[in-house]
This record gives structure tokens, sequence and C-alpha cells, in this order.
């Protein structure tokens, strides 16, 4: 290994220093010392030698000092005897230690084996025997040493203790010349002396040398000392001064990056920051800092916290000693305490509270989502009995996602004692009169009948029906006094009774056209004849005004007034007015002089109205909007509804202009009926709604009534001061309802469902068809579809 | 013209907030947010007009005030969350180096504090508000005092929730406030008023509690994290506002021997610990023993007088201080109750005071000691294996006057008979004291909750313990009660078709088991439908035959039965005529008509067609009022009776439950 250039320096630096530490020490013993090593640690075992002899032949190999004298003598003594040199050795090697062996045989070996070497030993020799310093003079003219380079080889420094096995001491073996042993082992026992001179000689001359015979004698055991192929391989190279390991390379090649060269491209081109030279003035304020500290006692020594220390004790407060009540904040939810548990969560409850087993088995198979109870009453007889309730860390997790995780919201608690919602009806007792049975029936017609009316006297019931037929029965009896056959063809669509008392006239629409009746032989002769002169006094003023219908009306007039014919003039049917289009609707005036009909295909003849007195048909619309489904006219004012299909219109008919439109928000209007005071309609319509418009209060309904399963068909106010009105629908049943409408403009009419009358039955979706009211009574008169008429009472 | 306003930009879609976007406004993780959330008592909303706060999306979703969260923004926590989370980050990484010195070092310096005090005074303004909230966090906590310590319930969480626990009940016992308590199946109800607000807990009976499942016991503990500062800082206020020192003394190795209650020592706030008054029991610097044996002698001579006072105790609610509030009883049933305030703290204070209590030791000690002791018992004492702390352990000693034992009762002697007299060793149940009540424990309850003493006898050992109830239910009108009898709330003609139908029900069992109860009924319709309509003497043949039970001629009655199917919708009036006719019949033909035989089935069946028939009037008197409301009354109508016909449903059932054990009950005595 190449030593290092710095190291050298550093070590040629030492040594006045090591001079200048041991003063006791002469020059002499010092040069001696760093003669041999390095270090100091030999120092005390070299003294001796440095002292003995510089000139001693293997110097720098052995440290032996005994030996060395002897070595030296040898070599000045006898060099050429070379073989006598070696036995010499030999017999000296018994006292040698291991490494010193090692040194003597190597010594040994070179020069048995090659003989011929002796004068490059003595070279070699000679060179060792110089002393390693030369003496120079130095600036100030005192001597200075140059020492040479040390060589750093593995025996350089050998400072391992040598194991004896001959236990003589400090003597030269010489003293044993005379003896047959060389000293003493261990144990005391005496080491043999090998034998040797003559007797040995003639053995070797004998013996043929084995194989890795040295010839050399193991110098502690006294034994033939044999080596290996490999170990004398060794051996060859440590006396060459190489390394022993085969394939070393001792001297790698190295890059130097960091050296005393200065480069020409250096790897940092920076001059050194001149930080590197100078105290930093931040680390000394610090450490003042910390040092003040230390002085001041804000730093303590650190010492490790105990465990009660570690735990940190709560401290508690009152920390509600200024309190102060926070306004209450409308958004602010309280969560809701839990209830108190009930009778059926105790543990021995009483026994109605325990489920059956019908419940318990309920209980067990409803999801736990679904169960009311999330626990199943049981009864435990002692409390020792009671076990521990298996949920009851789960219901508490759970009460803690409720108050962390449900969203809460202010429910209105519904706090209302029902029976004020209700509303106070009138006593059904004082509602009474009201018809509850059905007191006859009027069977005997063909088919459905259509329409039923009462005379104002409230003797008879005219009803019309399918078959063409119009019938009077008496009220009483439920006979049939008369009839007639309107026509083969067309049905008899609408029967309806002059309203005044004064005559009886009957009206009745087959087909487009509309009979006048005044029913043959029924009757009183004054009346039978009053009724005639009332339909006579017509033909007079359409005779003696025949051009204004004609002039008025440029093309054909709306209705033609004729006689029926001698055939129906002989039954009572005296006047046959024709208009241009199915009449399905009869409506009379209250005075009994008009008459307004109506029919829905008509277009813009739907609605006509008929003066009596002038036997004279009027069209007051010119086109209408939508299909007029009925009118009728104002029971004290002069004013006339029409209802198309879903707007009921009100005019006025002495001004001629619209006054109201009514909008039910049905979608198909059947019927309508005026209430007795005129401010009132009841409205029926085919998708099952029953209205009741309050025409003071708007235009909207004011109460929807929808009681029936299907369309309703007729609607009729008691005309006769019972607060009643009923109406008819398809399901086959009758409503009747209590309508009060009092006089106060304050009070909303009462309207009360009083009865539901079923009888009629329903026929090809059809069921009641009309009804009627009494005049005075509170009885009504129904028309079925089923072909017979009920009156209820 | 105004501004133009856009959809989205106020009013209910800005007063929202989701939870997501609150988690991320507020820049921390759920499980944080959930935590600041429960410490702060900020909960989610359910907003009026949900359409309009989610946009229309129809998707499930939380919200939150917006305002709650704005304020959560201020939060101090928040930044001590956010600490955390970067010390969690910086030990993760010292694990994941395998530093775990340096990670413990990390844990035990850096981990950041979390205290909760200003959220307490923040979301309790005053202590009334603390008070109001504080039935969950007892419940919570006595939950968990009781729970086992494991992974996620550190032990040193459950000693603190036992601490603050028994620290408020010793609160209770020193101020009287403890009301009403109840044994469900559940656990044990409390429910102490103190400072006019009445707080109710439940305490779980001690057992292993099944903590297995879906429970998260990180949610739970953030609770308990919070309602422990809250029960502490809410004990101190209590204690100090009885002039008693907070922290009480704690002798932890009183508690190590299980003394629990008898562990803490209060004391007052001036020089003195007044001992004998209101916790004498607790001051436990008296040696036990000595002071059992001093009590002994004390009580020795006393024995004999205990009796007679034992006796007076219970009369003696009657002659009470007239400064008390005399209890008004209506005399009409119809009257208003007028509410009055409930037992005095000095009524509650007197009504253990006089007795020495002794707990056997398979009663669970430690919520009879506290009651006893919160209704004024100032000496209990119990079994040694129950625990450190008694007053005395010895079973014998002469001063105890009533022990509570649970266990059934075997042949007793009595220990007087024993001939060492000096100091007789009584130990139940081989030997009962004389003189001493011997007693269940639900006596401690059921005297509690009517504040007076019971009937002993009622409760003694062994003995079919009443029905225990709870206290908390006032029985409304037309819920069932069962203190009164049954007489007193049926509905009229109620019992009648409850006997017709089981009779029917017997019946129809013997022929077939699984019968329904409502076809049984129907069943019974038609049979006494044929009762109106004058069919006596069949109808008792019939029942001759019911009660001969002979089982061949039951299809013949079935066929009976269909008879008078057929006529079972002939009206009242029809019957009437009928019998009218049959009379005339008789008359004509000259023969007397049997007069109908009155039997109780008959007699029931025309009070309950009675009853049957107002009940329909009215209801269909109700129907035709009901005709005429509008839409929206009648929806509201239908949502209030919704609730009464369950609660009748209800009360109905559970009369048919009481009447068929009364019933049955007859018929055992009977036999």
């Amino acid at each position: 290994m190449a030593p290092n250039p710095r190291k050298r320096k550093a070590v040629t630096r030492d040594v006045p220093a090591a001079s200048d530490w041991d003063e006791e020490l002469a020059d002499g013993l010092l040069d001696g010392i760093l003669s041999h090593s390095e270090g100091e640690s030999d120092a005390d075992s070299e003294e001796e030698d440095a002292e003995s002899d510089t000139s001693s032949v293997i110097e720098g190999l052995s440290d032996e000092d005994e030996e060395d004298d002897e070595n030296g003598a040898f070599s000045d003594t006898d060099p050429d005897e070379g073989e006598q040199g070696i036995r010499e050795q030999m017999r000296k090697l018994n006292t040698r230690d291991v490494s010193a062996r090692l040194n003597g045989v190597d010594h040994a070996l070179d020069l048995d084996s090659r003989p011929q070497a002796e004068g490059e030993l003595d070279d070699q020799t000679d060179e060792d025997l110089k002393p390693n310093y030369t003496i120079t003079t130095d600036a100030n003219g005192n001597t200075r040493y140059l020492y040479k380079e040390i060589d750093p080889v593995y025996d350089s420094d050998d400072s391992d203790a040598p194991e004896t096995t001959n236990t003589i001491g400090n003597i030269p073996l010489t003293y044993y010349d005379e003896y047959p042993h060389i000293g003493y082992d261990i144990n005391g026992r005496k080491i043999m002396r090998p034998a040797k001179g003559e007797a040995l000689d003639a053995l070797l001359d004998q013996i043929d040398i084995p194989k890795g015979w040295t010839g050399l004698t193991d110098p502690a055991t006294g034994k033939p000392l044999n080596l290996s192929e490999e170990e004398l391989d060794v051996l060859k190279r440590l006396t060459r001064n190489e390394v022993v390991e085969d394939g070393y390379d001792p001297y790698p090649e190295m890059v130097h990056y960091f050296s005393g060269k200065k480069e020409i491209m250096p790897l940092s081109a920076a001059p050194e920051p001149k930080r590197r030279f100078v105290p930093s003035k931040h680390e000394a304020k610090r450490v003042m800092k910390i040092v003040k500290a230390i002085r001041e006692g804000r730093i303590q020594p650190y010492k490790p916290p105990s465990e009660e220390e570690a735990e940190e004790e709560r401290v508690y407060y009152d920390v509600w000693a200024d309190e102060k009540p926070r306004p209450e904040n409308s958004m602010h939810l309280a969560a809701p305490k839990l209830p108190p548990p009930g009778y059926d969560a105790s543990y021995h409850p009483p026994s109605e509270y325990l489920p059956d087993k019908n419940e318990e088995a309920a209980w067990l198979a409803a999801d736990e989502e679904d169960r009311e109870k999330d626990y199943l009453p049981k009864n435990y007889e002692a409390l020792r009995k009671v076990p521990g309730y298996e949920r009851f860390v789960k219901e508490r997790f759970e009460r803690s996602l409720d108050l962390y995780l449900a969203p809460r919201v202010r429910r209105n608690k519904l706090n209302i004692d029902p029976e004020s919602l209700l509303p106070k009806l009138p006593n059904p007792e004082d509602l009474k009169p009201f018809p509850t049975t059905c007191a006859a029936i009027f069977r005997g017609q063909e088919g459905r009948v259509r329409s039923v009316s009462f005379d104002p006297h409230g003797i008879f019931v005219a009803s019309g029906g399918d078959d063409g037929y119009v019938r009077i029965w008496e009220l009483l009896t439920g006979r049939q006094v008369w009839n007639v056959k309107l026509s083969d063809e067309d049905a008899v669509d609408a029967v309806k009774w002059r309203p005044t008392k004064d005559a009886s006239i009957l009206a009745a629409a087959a087909g487009e056209s509309v009979y006048m009746i005044v029913p043959y032989s029924i009757l009183s002769p004054d009346v039978e004849q009053a009724s005639r002169d009332i339909l006579d006094a017509g033909w007079g003023y359409a005779a003696s005004k025949p051009s204004t219908t004609s002039i008025g009306v440029t093309n054909e007039p709306p209705g033609k007034w004729a006689r029926p014919g001698s055939k129906f003039e002989s039954k009572g049917v005296l006047v046959q007015a024709t208009v241009r289009s199915m009449v399905k609707i009869i409506n009379w005036h209250r005075k009994g002089d008009y008459f307004a009909t109506v029919s829905p295909r008509g277009q813009s003849s739907a609605v006509a109205i008929h003066t009596l007195s002038k036997h004279l048909t009027q069209l007051p619309f010119r086109r209408l909007k939508g299909i007029a489904q009925t009118a009728q006219f104002h029971p004290s004012k002069a004013i006339f509804f029409v209802a198309t299909r879903n707007t009921i219109r009100s005019y006025d008919l002495a001004k001629q202009e619209l006054v109201k439109i009514l909008q039910p928000g049905a979608k198909w209007i059947s019927s309508i009926d005026v209430h007795p005071g005129g401010d009132n309609i009841i409205v029926g319509t085919y998708d099952k709604r029953l209205l009741w418009h309050d025409l003071d209060l708007s235009t909207k309904p004011y109460k929807t009534l929808r009681f029936h399963q299907e369309a309703i068909r007729a609607v009729r106010f008691h005309q006769g001061g019972l607060p009643l009105f009923a109406d008819a629908s398809d399901d086959g049943s009758l409503q009747i309802f209590h309508g009060k409408v009092v006089g106060d403009l304050m009070e909303n009419a009462t309207i009360v469902p009083l009865k539901v009358l079923k009888g009629h039955k329903v026929k090809s979706r059809l069921g009641v068809m009309d009804v009627d009211w009494h005049p005075r009574e509170p009885w009504c008169v129904s028309a079925g579809a089923d072909g017979t008429c009920r009156l209820w009472s | 013209m105004g501004k133009i306003q856009k959809k989205g930009q106020a009013g209910a879609a800005k007063n929202y907030i989701t939870r997501t976007r609150a988690v991320k406004k507020l820049q921390i993780s759920l499980p944080d947010f959930r935590r600041l959330c429960i410490f702060k008592g900020i909960y989610p909303r359910e907003p009026r007009k949900k359409k309009k706060v989610s946009r229309g999306s129809t998707a499930a979703t939380t919200f939150y005030y917006t305002k709650d969260i704005q304020y959560l923004l201020h939060e101090p926590l928040l930044a001590k969350f956010r600490e955390h989370k970067a010390v969690a980050k910086k030990i993760a990484k010292a694990l994941g180096r395998g530093e775990a010195g340096d990670a413990a070092r990390l844990e035990k310096n850096l981990v950041p504090k979390i205290k909760l005090d200003h959220i307490i005074k923040e979301r309790y303004p005053t202590f009334t508000d603390a008070l109001r909230d504080l039935d969950d966090a007892l419940s919570m906590l006595f939950l968990f005092a009781n729970l086992p310590s494991s992974e996620h319930v550190p032990a040193k969480t459950i000693a603190l929730c036992q601490k603050l626990c028994h620290e408020f009940e010793h609160y209770v016992i020193t101020s009287h406030s403890l009301r009403k308590t109840f044994l469900s199946i559940k656990g044990i109800y409390y429910q102490a008023t103190i400072q006019g607000q009445d707080v109710m807990w439940l305490v779980p009976y001690r057992f292993v509690q099944r903590t297995g499942g879906d429970i998260d016991f990180r949610i739970m503990g953030t609770f308990v994290e919070f309602y422990t500062t809250l029960l502490g800082f809410a004990n101190y206020r209590l204690y100090t506002s009885i002039g008693l020192v907070y922290p009480p003394r704690f002798n932890a190795d009183l508690d190590a021997q299980g003394a629990e209650l008898s562990a803490f020592q209060i004391e007052g706030k001036g020089v003195a610990v007044n001992g004998d008054d209101a916790h004498g029991d607790v001051s436990e610097t008296v040696n036990p023993e000595a002071q059992a044996v001093a009590d002994r002698i004390a009580a020795a001579p006393v024995t004999e007088e205990e009796q007679p006072e034992d006796a007076q105790a219970v009369p003696a609610g009657e002659d009470e201080n007239t400064d008390t509030i005399d209890k008004f009883e209506a005399v009409a049933p119809d009257a208003d109750v007028l509410p009055q305030p409930q037992a005095s703290s000095a009524e509650v204070a007197a009504l253990f005071a006089p007795y020495t209590f002794y707990l056997a030791r398979e009663t669970p000690r430690a919520p009879l000691e506290f009651l006893l002791k919160a209704f004024g018992c100032k000496r209990v004492g119990w079994d040694s294996t129950l625990g450190d702390g008694a007053f005395t352990s010895n079973e014998s000693d002469p001063s105890i006057t009533h022990q509570i034992v649970d266990r059934t009762a075997i042949a007793t002697e009595d220990a007087s008979e024993t001939p060492d007299g000096a100091a007789p060793k009584v130990q139940w149940p081989r030997s009962t004291m004389p003189g001493r009540t011997y007693v269940q424990p639900q006596w401690v309850w059921d005297c509690i909750n009517q504040s007076k003493l019971l009937r002993p006898d009622l409760y003694a050992p062994g003995a079919e313990l009443p029905p225990h109830l709870s206290p908390w239910v006032k029985p409304k009108k037309g819920e069932y009660d069962p203190n009164l009898p049954l007489q007193a709330q049926e509905l009229e003609g109620e019992r009648e078709a409850f006997e017709d139908a089981e009779d029917v029900a017997s019946e129809a069992e013997a022929e077939e088991t699984d019968d329904e109860d409502e076809d049984d009924e129907d069943d019974v319709m038609e049979s006494d439908a044929s009762v109106e309509a004058g069919e006596g003497m069949q109808v008792d043949g019939s029942e001759d035959e019911e009660e001969d039970g002979d089982e061949p001629q039951k299809p013949a009655e079935e066929f009976d039965g269909f008879d008078s199917d057929a006529e079972s919708d002939v009206s009242d009036g029809e019957a009437a005529r009928l019998q009218h006719q049959r009379e005339l019949e008789a008359e004509a033909t000259g023969k007397t008509l049997e007069p109908e035989v009155v039997t109780t089935k008959s007699k029931n069946a025309v009070v309950r067609k009675k009853a049957e028939k107002k009940r329909k009037e009215e209801q269909d008197e109700r129907d035709r009022q009901k005709m005429m409301l509008s839409n929206k009354k009648r929806k509201l109508l239908k949502r209030i009776e919704y609730g009464s016909n369950k609660r009748d449903v209800e009360a109905e059932n559970l009369r048919r439950k009481k009447r068929k054990l009364e019933k049955a009950k007859a018929a055992a005595e009977a036999v």
C-alpha cells in the first residue's frame, strides 16, 4: 500500500515531538526506536535492541534481541559456511516465538534453497544495516535527521506476545549446553534436546527427503517442520515482499476528487466563503440567549413527568357563574326527550298487558323496523329473575344516532277536538219532514220513463217515456187516469205542467214537437174550460197577426203552431208547436205565459221561448256558445238562465244583455234548478257532482257535493216553501238534501244531506231519469229507467 | 322595475346546505365533522320546501342549516382538529419508519388536548338548560359506568363515568330530589326533580351488555366525552348549590373493595362535616363494625318499641303537618283535574328515615342502596359479599327493621327460640328475626312511587307480587287503566258481547280449535238474531245441548244458525210484528203462547243489541256530519280519528284480555 504523502508528512513531523515527550531517553535510543517501528508502543521492548547493535544482520526481519546478537555474530563471523549457519540457526530456533520463527524459517529457507544467492543476501543485509536516516544540517546549522520511509509491512509492528513453550525465562540457551535438555515446558517437564550432530547427519544421508520437508525443526516442539505447497508459496511471496493473497490489487486506481491540488476546472468556482473562517454571530446570539435563560432559571433541566402528572386532571368550575338566558331562537329545535316507559314495560306488568300467542308471533314475525314497540312485554315473578336487556347498548346507540343524525323538523301537533271540526248540524228532528220511504210505485210504462211532473194542485203526476205515451197518474191511489200516445217513433222527452193553478195545462215534448195538453175528463169542467180558453186565445192572435212572424223572420219561422188533429184533440191534446230540432227540455215561466224549450242539437235554434197567449216562438240567441243543455226562467225577475255544457249564463230579458257567467267547473252539466228565492242555483252534472251556486258570492260553486257513484241526471228544488232539494242519479238512487237559504246576506246557505232513497233499478247503466217535488208536501216523485215511477214520502 | 330574482339565490335554497357541501366548506374529514356536530349539537334539518332546497333533485340528502355551518367555521375546536391531523401524519410517518419511540413521544407531547368547557357554556347558556338536557347524558354515562373496558372503551373512561355517576347519585341522595322510579324490563328508570326540571335516566341491570352488531363505539365515545364534561360541570354546580365541596373526597381503597357510593366522602363547604344531618351515612370515618356494635347496644332495648312505631308509621301519613298541601280528590268523575305539586323533598326525606334496612345477598345492592338513601334511610346494611361500605354486614343485627330478600321462603323457625338469647343468630331463610319485616325488593319501588309505606305482607318473600306499574302513565279518557275495576271502564254492552263471544268461542273451540275471533262474533250475531226472531224454544233446546256438550247434535245446531241467517236482516220492527202475529195466531187457536224464557243469554243479547243500536245511531249521525266537511277538514278529522281509534282498539283489547283472565280466575276459584 502506497503511503499517503500527507501521512508521511505527519510522521516526519511527529518525530521531534516524540523526542520532546521522552526527555529521559537518549537520542541514540530514540533513533533506534524509530528505526525499528513507527509506534511508541514497542519503544520499551526495543530499547535494548537499539542499544546493542545497529549493524545486526537481520535487523529488519527480527525483533528478538538475543537472537539478533547471535545472528549478527553468525553473519559476521562465518558468512560462507551456509550449511553450518543453517544448523546453527536450527539449534537456536527453539527459543523463538512463532512470528520470529516464520522470519527465521524464511531466512533459513532462502539460504537453504539458494546457496548461490548468498551474495545478494549480503547486499540486502548491508542495505538493512545502514541507518534509516541521514544527517544533514538545517538552516540554523544544527543537525537534522532526515528519516527514510518506513516500510509498513505486516511484521513491522508486531506486538503479539510470544507464546512461551520453554519456560526457562530470559536467559541464553547456552546455559543448558551441558544438559541433555534445553529447558522446561509449562508443566515443569524437561524439554529434551533434539538429536543433532553426526547421528543426524548419517540419518540424513540415508533418508530420502520427503515432500514438503523443510529440514527445519519446529522450535516450540523440536519436531521436524513440514510445510505444504501453499505454505511454501506464501513464504516465497513473503520473501519477495509480495501480497500474500492471490490476485489482489493493492493499488487500485484512485480518483482524487478533493485534493489540495488546485484544478483548472474546479467543481465549484465559488471562492471560499467568509463564514468558514469567521465565528457565527447568530449562533453566538442564540447561545447567549439560552445561557441567559438558564441563568434566569427559565430553562429547567429536563425531568421526565411522573405518572400522576401525565394523567391530566379535569378541572371543574362553575361555568354558569354569570349565566344569561339566551333569547329563544325560532330555528333551534331541541331534541325531544324519550317518552317514559308505560305499564307494559314493567318487569311485572298486569297480566292483561302480556301479549297472547298470536300477538307474540306477529311481533316476532314483523320486521324490526315495522314493530310498533321494540320490546315484547314479559312477566317475571321476582326481581332476581329479570335478565339483562340485550338491546340496551343498541338502543342507546340508536338514540345517539338520532341526536346527531336525524333531521329535525317542527311539526304542529294536532290538538284539536274532533268534535269542534264537525259542523253544528241542526237536529235531524228539526229537519223533518223529508221523504224517507217509497209510498207508491207507478207501474205500467214500457221502456224508460224520461220525465215526470206534478200538477200545480198536487193531485196528478204526469210522466213521459220511451214508449211515446204521456200518462197521468192520480197521486193518492197510484192509478193511471189518462194517457195518450204522442208519437210512434219518438220518445216523450219532457213533460211539464203549467205552474199556475187557475188552469191545468201539460206541456209534453216528443221529437220536434211540443204538445199542449188539457187532459180530457179528469179535470173539473170549469178548470178544463179555463185551460182550453188559454190555449185557444193564441189562435186568434196568430190569425190576426200572421205577418209579424213572417216579416220579422224572413225565412221559415222558428216554430209552427198547429192543431194536432182530431184524434189527439179528442184526448185533450190541443196545440202542437213544432220547432226545428228535437226538444229535450221544457221549462215554464212562473206566470205560465211563456215557456222555454231546449233542443241541444238545434245549434242556433237550440233555445226557444214560446209565448202561449200569442202562439209565438222566438229564438233569443242568434248564436250560442257551446251546446245548450237546459234553460230556465228566474222565479221572480226577468232573467233567463241558459246552461251549456260547462257554463251557465244568465241574461236579463228586459235589457237583453248578459248578466253573469257561472263556471261550475263541471265537464258536462246535465240539469240546473233555480232556488225559489232566485239567488241560488243547483247544478247537476254528468261527472257525478252536485254543485250549489250562490249567485251573490262568486261565479264558482259555493259547495261541491260528490256523493253519487254515477252521473247526476236531474236536480230539483222544492218549490212549495220547504227547504229541500233532490237529485237523481244513474246509480239508481235519489239524494235528498236540506238546503236552507236565509234572507240574511251575511249567512251562507246551510246544506245538510238528509236521505238516500234507493229503489229504482239500474237498467243499461241508467238509473233515475228525473225527479219532481210535490208543490206543497215533502213528497217527490222520480222516474226510473226501469219503467216505473216512484213516489217518495 | 325590481331586480330580477334568480332561482336558487335566496330563501330556502340558501338557508340549507347539504352535508357534503358543509364538510367541504369546513375543510375537515367526515368523522371530524361528525365529532364536531356532536360536540356542538348541530343537527340536520328537514326543510319545509325540500324541492326548492334540493333544486329539483329527488335524491335523499341531509340538509344542515347554513347558519349553523357558518357558525362552526369559527369554532376553536376546528383548529385543534387540524392540529391533530398534522400530528397524526407525523406519527404515521414515524411508525412507517419503525420509530416507535418517536411515535410515542409525539403522541404524548404533541397531540392536542381537546377541552369542551366553552362548548358547555355555549350550548347551555343557563344551568336550567343544561339540566333539561341531562336525560341522555345520565343514561349514557350510567351505561358506560356499567360496561367492561375494551379496546373501544378505555378503562379510564369507565372509571370517570363511574365517578361522575356516583357523584351525581350523592347529590340526589343529599338533596332528596328523587321522585319516581320504575323497574322495567330494560333497566331501572329514575326520575329526579332538580331545580324544577324533571330529569329521567335509565340504568341497566348489572349484566354483561351485548355490544356486538353494528354499534359504533367511536360515536358513543364522542358523546361520552361531551357528556362527561357536561355532567362534571353540572355536578360542580349542584354540589356548590347545596353548599358541598366538589369534588368529594374519593377513597380509592374503599372503592377497590366495592364500596361504590360509600367510597365518596361528602364534605360541606364550612369547616365541619355536618355528619349526622344529610350525609352521615357517607362519612365512613367511623369503623363500621364498631358502629354496628354501638348501634346494637343502643338498639337492643328499642326492639320491642320498634313494633308499635312501625305500626304507626303507616297512618302517620294522614296526620302530617298542617302546612303541607292537601290532596284534593274529585268527588264526581267528570270533574276537571287540577294539577298539584308532587311530593316535597321533606316528605321524600322522611319515607324510610326511621328504619334500618338489610339487603340480602341476592338483591341488587346498588339501586336499593341509592333508593333507600335517597328516601331518607340512613342505615343500610348488606351482606359482605355485596361489597364494602355497609352500615352493618351482620344479618342478626337487632337494629335492622326491614330485610329485603328475593328468595322463595322455606320452612322457618323463629330465631328467638334459639337457646342463646344474648345474640340470636338469624339467617334468612333458615330463621327469621321476630319483629323484622321481610319484603321483596319491589316493595321499595312501589312505596317510593306511591310515596307512602305499603302493606309489607303483600310483598312478603315468596308471595305473588302485585303488578308493578309505571308511575308516569296518566290514563286519559278512553284509555285502559289497570288501577280501576273493569266495570268502571267498559262500554255499554261490551261485557255481554264478550260473554256471548266467549260462549261461542268455547263451543267453536270444541269443534275446531283454530277458529278466528271475528268469525265467532259473526256467528254470535246470527244465532242471536234467531233469538230475536222469537224462536225461543229452539234456542233453549240448543242451549241445553250446548250445556250437554253433545257433539252429534252440532250439525243440527248449525242448521239452526243457517236458518236464522236468512232472517237475520229482518229488522226489529219485523221481529216485533212476527211476535205479535204469533200471539194473534195463538189467540185464534186458543193455545197459550209460551212466554219467552229469559235466559242470561237472551238478556245479554238484548242489552248488547240496544248498545249496538245506539252506537250505530251515533255512528250514522257522525257520518252525516262528516259528509258536510270540506275535503281538507275531512282529512284532518281522519288523522285525528286514526289516533283515537287506535287508542280505543288498544283499550278494548286490554279489557278483553282482562275479562278473560278474570273469568279464568273465577272458574279456577269455583273449582
